[in-house]
Formats: structure tokens, C-alpha cells, sequence
């Protein structure tokens, strides 16, 4: 009689993931090709605007290019933030709530802190940003550590009761409320001055703004950390087994909170960049990237390399689907929702083909 | 000026109204996660069962296929949920929000690509009389009470029948028990020969059914009509995750949880009108932004959360293996 039988594969699996997760794609690809074919869309056009971005023929292609930076950063920094947690295995699924929180503290030095000058308010908002989120982070982190709170739960909650705070600031006209433009009627968030709006290098008529320079100097910063660093090592170890870092004489809990610190601290830095970015706040304004950076870090295995690869990827299918949408209006940017579903199932179903081997076993009858 | 009783009893009644999806789709994660499975993908599950069986209902002309497609689909999603986290031992969390994500598109798609060919409710009158409010004989003549407790439509009865009938069945009987042994440790409950990934599928499969039925309710309240810019379900799905927590996993508990929930939610929409009819007791409703009130849910659930977890609480019905893949060999 033989049976299938689960092994898991040993070795070197990266020529594998990647022949693997190509083949992912491909097959999401065909599914929704199928699905563009019965709306009557040929699937070939859609996918090259997609892909494209509205790149080509296009008078203001660098206008494109910024659009999918604004996308592409918040992405790239909220998924690096989140692998650290996720590496320790502390399921941080607060990034939605923090990326706000940051957001938000950075506005409020903006609002309030006209007339400065230009770089001193930008590194407030920053500062202001990180440590507001990172505080959260940490309380989420103490609570786990102290008394073994749901950390997931937690950070679940954390990020409704945030966007509905967040709401309630941006629909309430009140005399206190100095997030709203004074002049509308209607509430509506200010615009912020001009000394707390991002600040670029011109090249050509492209606005390549420093926030997208410093998240690609964090994210070689945020490698080397994991990679060569004591305390990137320790995180490793934490997440492997608790009980080999307890052995190995770990400050376990300090660890645990100094990460997640850092963690939220890193999502609300990215909350800053990205209101100060397009100079206001809304509660829409995080574009999701708290949720699909989970998504993000985990079809990465929480590798930074992986993380920048796939962070462009998912970009350029959700601002793609945006673009695309301009001559294709019977489908909005929901069809990019649901490649993003259907890639990452396939991935996930390719990724055991990576991890487990089947082997088929005589089984002696004794 | 509305009359005080009438306002309090159409009050009432729409705390029941919308209660009632919450209660399905608690009932259902309670069900998932009993299984030791942390299914963050109700919002998802939801709406896959609420537009197909919608529309199938619309088509069928009848609501018993509407709920039997609905349950399907959502059970069909939950099928995917178990395939990918128990055979193919993928993350939980991860495959939860992909399941949401993907869920809501799929409606935003059905719904685009339809058109001006998305069915309309009333044109399915066999459909629109089988979700038409039945009045239970004697009870429903009460004055108030009748009216907020005892006439509703078959989906609010049916919805309290399954909660009562899945706490009879977790607390009961013996497959309820071994479903609990699996949450709480499954390699103890394997090496005393339950089927634990059988379980598991069975389970995740039913409530994820469960919460297709809720969806399929929220749809047909609002109408069924399908708007771009908002989904059905409408975070009612994540408040059901909270709700679970918040009635300790027990869905005995949650028929009363979720009404407390529907309260606060009923509230947000009524709390003017509330102030104006009763200036002297309930003015100052009128002073609560209506944001805190659709926040309340998830403070309250927080609160739970960390004063639980404070007192150590031995008698927590969180399953204690819940969020953990089960893999045999890693023991």
C-alpha cells in the first residue's frame, strides 16, 4: 500500500521560490486575463496600460512617476517596519493605526508650527511622528510582554479606534480644531503651510523628494541591521525560539519592546513623509498600506531584498489598475484588490511546493 | 414631533435589525476559531456569500436559494481559508486579510460588471415575500414588545436558532467537545485519534457559511442595491472578530453581546432624534459625536481584551492553540 507522505525540503530554495512564485503570478495573470475576457476587455491591451503605467506616449510621464512613488514609499517602509515585528514573531497588524497616528501628530506640528523655518518643522514632524507611534508600539509590546495580551487583537482594535479619532478630527468644526481649513464651510483638512510641505531635488521637471531618498537609505540601513548587527541578531533568535534566547542569556522582553518601538516608530515615520508629502491628512490617506504591507513582508519571507522586489511589484499593480482605469471605467481599482488576492493565494499555495516535498512511502503491514 | 413610544419601539426594533449580522458572523468566527483557527477574513467571507446569493436569489427567485447559494459560496471561501492554512500551513493572519481583500473585490467586481444589469429586489417578488416580516401569532399583538422582539423577517429568527443551536452543540455533545480539544491543544486531541485537519475543515467551512448567511442579511436590508463606493458589509465583519472576544467566545453570550454592539451602533443613527424627543433625560446624546459611537465596539473590545489578560483569567474561552498551525511532524 503506499501513501502520501509530507517531508520538508532541506537546502538551498531559492532558485525554486522564484521559478515558483513566477509561475504564481502567471497563472493569477491568466485567471484575471479570463476575467477581462468575459467583460469584453482584451486582456493583452489592459495589461500593457497596467503594466505601464500610462509610462509611455505620455507628455507628463514624470507626473506617473511621482504618483507611483507616492504609492510605492509608504509601501516599502510600512512592510520593512512590519518584517521586524513579524520576524519575532509579534504579529503587529497595526500598521493602519499607527501610519495614521504618525500622520496625524506630524500634521499637528505643521499646522501649528508656521513661520519656522522649512527643515526644523519637517524634522519635528518626523520626530514628533516616530515617537507617537513608537509609544503606541511600545504599550502594545508591554502589554504582551507583562501579561501575555493578544497582540494581534490588540493592534486589530488599535486601528479602528484610530481611523474613527482620525474621522471624528477631520468631520468636527469646532474652535479647537485646528486641523480644518478655516475658510470652508464644510470641515475639511487644511492644507499645510509651505515650510511643512517635502522638499525634492529638481532633476529635469521630476520632483524626486528626500523622503523617497531617505527610505532607501533606511531600507539598506534596516538590511545591514537584521543582517550584521548584535540586536538584529537577537531578533532572530527571539523569534526562532524564546526559550534558546532565554538560554542564551537574552533580554527577552527588552528585545521585544525595543523592536516593536521601532517598528511602530518606523510606520508613523512613514505616515509623515506621506502627509507631508502631499501636504494634508485624510483618513483615507494610509491607501491601505498597513494591511497589504502584511501581505507585502510575508511574500518577501521577511527579507528585505524580497520586501523592496515585491513592494514594487504590488505598487505597480495598484497604481497600474489606477491608471489603467482612465480608459477602462467598467473596472476600478478593486480588480487590482483582486489580482493581489489571487497572486498572493497562488504564491501561498506554490510556497508549499517550496517548503514541503510529497513523497510517496511503501507502508509495510506489520 | 414623533411620538415617544412609537421613536422607542422603532428604536428597539432596529437594534434587532442590526444585530442580526453581527450575530451570524460572530456565531461563525466562534465556530472557525473554536477549530483553533484565527480567521480574519469575515469582512471577505461575507460579502462572497452576500453578492452570489443575492444575485442567485434575485434569479431563483426564492430566498431559500439565496441562503443556500450564500452559504455555499461563504463556506466555498472558507474551504480555501482551511486549504491554505491546515494542508498548506500558511499563516493565518496573512491569509485571513487576503481572504477580506480579496472578498470585497470580488464583490466590487460582480457589481461593476453587472451594471445596469444588477437585479433589482423588487423585481423578484417571490424573493421579496420569503424576506418579508413573518408576525409569530399572539406574541407579536404585545404592544412594543410584538413589534421589537416578534416581527421579523425568517433570517432574525433563523440567526438566533443557529447561535442557540451551536452553543448546544460546542457545550453538548460530543463532536462539540472534540472541536474544543482540537482549539486548546490539538496534538493532544490527534493522539487520542480525532481527526484533527477533518475537524478543522468541517468547521471553518460551516461558520464561514454562517457568515456568508449574514452577509447575504445586510444585503437584502439595504435594499440590494449595489453602490460603487461601498461594500455591504461595511466593517461589520471586523466587529464581529471583536465581538467574540467580547462574549468570551461563547455564542450563547453573543445573542446578547451582539445586541449590545447593535445598540451603540443603533444609537449613532438615532441619537438625534433621541435628544430631540427627550430633551430633559437624553440631551445630552445629542453631545457624542457619532464617530465614538462606531468606535465603541472596538474601545470596549480592547478594554476586554487587556482587563482579561490582567486578571490572568483561568476561565477565558479563548482557545488556547488559536492563530497556531498544526503540523504533525513539528511536535
Amino acid at each position: 500500500m503506499t501513501k502520501l507522505h509530507l517531508v520538508r525540503r532541506t537546502g538551498n530554495t531559492l532558485l525554486r521560490r522564484i521559478i515558483c512564485y513566477l509561475a504564481a503570478i502567471a497563472i493569477s495573470m491568466g485567471i484575471g486575463a479570463i476575467l477581462l475576457l468575459s467583460l469584453g476587455i482584451n486582456p493583452l491591451d489592459y495589461y500593457s496600460d497596467m503594466l505601464t503605467v500610462g509610462l509611455i506616449g505620455n507628455k507628463y510621464a514624470y507626473k506617473s512617476v511621482e504618483g507611483f512613488l507616492k504609492v510605492f514609499v509608504p509601501l516599502l517602509m510600512v512592510s520593512m517596519a512590519l518584517a521586524l515585528s513579524f520576524k519575532m514573531r509579534f504579529w503587529n497588524i497595526g500598521g493602519e493605526g499607527e501610519f495614521l497616528i504618525g500622520a496625524m501628530c506630524a500634521a499637528a506640528i505643521a499646522y501649528r508650527c508656521d513661520g519656522m523655518p522649512g527643515p526644523v518643522v519637517l524634522i519635528l514632524m518626523c520626530l514628533a511622528a516616530m515617537i507617537s507611534s513608537g509609544l503606541v508600539g511600545l504599550a502594545v509590546a508591554f502589554l504582551k510582554c507583562r501579561f501575555n495580551t493578544n497582540e494581534t487583537l490588540v493592534t486589530l482594535m488599535m486601528n479602528y479606534i484610530v481611523l474613527y479619532a482620525v474621522k471624528y478630527i477631520g468631520e468636527t468644526k469646532a474652535p479647537w480644531n485646528f486641523f480644518l481649513r478655516e475658510d470652508s464651510e464644510r470641515p475639511l483638512f487644511a492644507k499645510f503651510p509651505d515650510n511643512a510641505i517635502m522638499p525634492g531635488i529638481m532633476i529635469g521637471r521630476f520632483n524626486l523628494l528626500y523622503s523617497v531618498v531617505i527610505s532607501v537609505i533606511l531600507t539598506v540601513i534596516i538590511y545591514i541591521y537584521l543582517k550584521y548587527t548584535k540586536q538584529g541578531y537577537e531578533i532572530a533568535v527571539v523569534g526562532d525560539s524564546i526559550n534558546t534566547a532565554r538560554y542564551a542569556g537574552m533580554k527577552v522582553n527588552g528585545i521585544i519592546l525595543r523592536t516593536m518601538f521601532i517598528s511602530a516608530a518606523l510606520i508613523g515615520l512613514a505616515g509623515a513623509f506621506s502627509a507631508s508629502a502631499s501636504a494634508t491628512v485624510s483618513p483615507s490617506m494610509t491607501n491601505n498600506a498597513g494591511w497589504t504591507g502584511i501581505v507585502v513582508a510575508w511574500l518577501s519571507k521577511l527579507s528585505i531584498p524580497g520586501i523592496l522586489v515585491a513592494a514594487f511589484l504590488i505598487s505597480l499593480l495598484q497604481y497600474g489598475c489606477l491608471a489603467a482605469s482612465l480608459s477602462y471605467p467598467e473596472i476600478d481599482q478593486n480588480f487590482a484588490d483582486l489580482m493581489q488576492g489571487m497572486i498572493l493565494f497562488a504564491v501561498l499555495m506554490s510556497d508549499f511546493l517550496v517548503t514541503f516535498k510529497i513523497v510517496r512511502r511503501k507502508e509495510t503491514e506489520s | 414631533m414623533i411620538d415617544p413610544i412609537e421613536l422607542m419601539t422603532l428604536f428597539l426594533f432596529s437594534i434587532i435589525v442590526y444585530s442580526i449580522p453581527l450575530l451570524y458572523g460572530t456565531v461563525g468566527e466562534i465556530m472557525v476559531e473554536k477549530s483553533g483557527s484565527l480567521n480574519l477574513g469575515v469582512e471577505g467571507t461575507m460579502a462572497v456569500g452576500a453578492v452570489i446569493g443575492y444575485i442567485v436569489g434575485c434569479r431563483a427567485d426564492s430566498i431559500v436559494a439565496a441562503m443556500a447559494v450564500a452559504f455555499a459560496m461563504a463556506a466555498l471561501v472558507g474551504a480555501l481559508f482551511a486549504f491554505l492554512t491546515v494542508t498548506l500551513q500558511a499563516n493565518q493572519n496573512v491569509t485571513g486579510l487576503t481572504i477580506t481583500t480579496f472578498g470585497v473585490a470580488v464583490y466590487f467586481f460582480i457589481g461593476n460588471a453587472l451594471g445596469n444589469k444588477w437585479p433589482q429586489f423588487q423585481d423578484s417578488p417571490g424573493f421579496a415575500e420569503g424576506f418579508s416580516v413573518i408576525r409569530i401569532p399572539f406574541l407579536s399583538d404585545i404592544p412594543v414588545i410584538g413589534k421589537v422582539l416578534f416581527s421579523h423577517n425568517i433570517m432574525v429568527y433563523m440567526a438566533v436558532a443557529i447561535a442557540i443551536l451551536c452553543w448546544f452543540y460546542l457545550n453538548r455533545t460530543v463532536p462539540g467537545l472534540r472541536l474544543r480539544a482540537i482549539g486548546e491543544n490539538p496534538a493532544a486531541a490527534d493522539s487520542l485519534g480525532v481527526k484533527v485537519a477533518l475537524n478543522k475543515y468541517i468547521h471553518i467551512m460551516v461558520g464561514s457559511g454562517i457568515m456568508g448567511l449574514g452577509g447575504l442579511y445586510m444585503g437584502l436590508n439595504m435594499g440590494g442595491t449595489f453602490e460603487g463606493s461601498n461594500c455591504w458589509i461595511n466593517g461589520y465583519g471586523w466587529i464581529a472578530i471583536a465581538l467574540v472576544i467580547f462574549v468570551n467566545w461563547s455564542p450563547a453570550m453573543a445573542v446578547a453581546g451582539t445586541f449590545v454592539f447593535g445598540f451603540f451602533n443603533t444609537l449613532r443613527m438615532y441619537n438625534g432624534a433621541l435628544a430631540s424627543t427627550f430633551p430633559e433625560v437624553l440631551g445630552w446624546l445629542d453631545d457624542i459625536p457619532a464617530q465614538f459611537f462606531s468606535a465603541l465596539p472596538f474601545i470596549i473590545t480592547l478594554l476586554v481584551l487587556i482587563i482579561d489578560s490582567l486578571r490572568k483569567n483561568k476561565r477565558s474561552g479563548q482557545p488556547k492553540a488559536i492563530g497556531l498551525n498544526y503540523y504533525r511532524e513539528d511536535r
